[in-house]
């Protein structure tokens, strides 16, 4: 049991999904929602068949790139999506305007 | 003789006639149940369901357990610790909204609700454009 590579997947995934759009939306369900309960077992089936789907596709890449090719693309996807948080204007403004 | 000394005790085997007492009770409090069933829970489970499967579609967890399990060899254990933090993280997230709902009236967590998922459509659309 490679407990590193758990813990690692384990504090990657709950740091991304704190305060992302998913947690938004199952805030915002369960509190207008009058069974909550329902709300958090419908977030959990689709969060946990998204993340089948992304392993999945995950170890379908591994089959067909060699594993330094893969490091560095996943470098690369993990900068973008650091970027992507980091950047403040570009987010907030957009939103505000499709909001309206 | 013994036979004479059971009237007496006669009386306690009333208490036998209570089971349709709460057999009565147990039809009237199946109703609600069975109303229950058939009504909120499911529609609200879809619904979540729905709305929480299309918005993560593509966003960064999915990407991110994407190359985690490419570039590891055990893409189970990748699975693993993603589930708990998605359960983890979405159980907050009820938590949270449970917690709003003891403080605001419906009408206002309608509204909020419905900015809140406006707000998420418009992410999405910035994250199809954008990304």
């Amino acid at each position: 049991m490679d407990w590193h590579l758990l813990g690692i997947s384990f504090i990657t995934v709950f740091l991304a999904e704190i305060g992302d759009k998913s947690q938004f939306a199952a805030i915002a369900l369960s509190g207008s929602s009058k069974s909550p309960r329902a709300v958090f077992f419908g977030t959990v089936t689709a969060l946990l068949l998204a993340s089948l789907l992304g392993v999945l596709a995950g170890e379908g890449v591994s089959v067909l790139f060699p594993a330094r090719m893969l490091k560095a693309i996943a470098a690369i996807g993990f900068a973008l999506i650091a970027v992507r948080l980091l950047w403040p204007n570009a987010n907030s403004s957009e939103e505000s305007e499709e909001a309206l | 003789m013994k036979l004479s000394t059971l009237p007496p005790s006669l009386p306690t085997l009333e208490r036998p006639i209570e089971p349709a007492k709460s057999a009565q009770m147990r039809q009237s409090y199946q109703k609600p149940a069975a109303s229950k069933l058939e009504g909120l829970p499911w529609k609200a489970f879809s619904s979540t369901f729905l709305t929480i499967f299309l918005a993560e579609m593509g966003d960064k967890t999915q990407i991110a357990t994407l190359l985690m399990s490419a570039e590891s060899q055990s893409p189970g254990l990748v699975f693993a610790g993603a589930a708990a933090a998605l359960i983890a993280t979405s159980l907050l997230g009820v938590l949270l909204g449970r917690a709003l709902a003891t403080k605001f009236s419906p009408k206002t967590l309608d509204t909020a609700a419905g900015v809140c998922l406006l707000c998420v459509s418009a992410m999405l659309c910035w994250d199809v454009v954008h990304f």
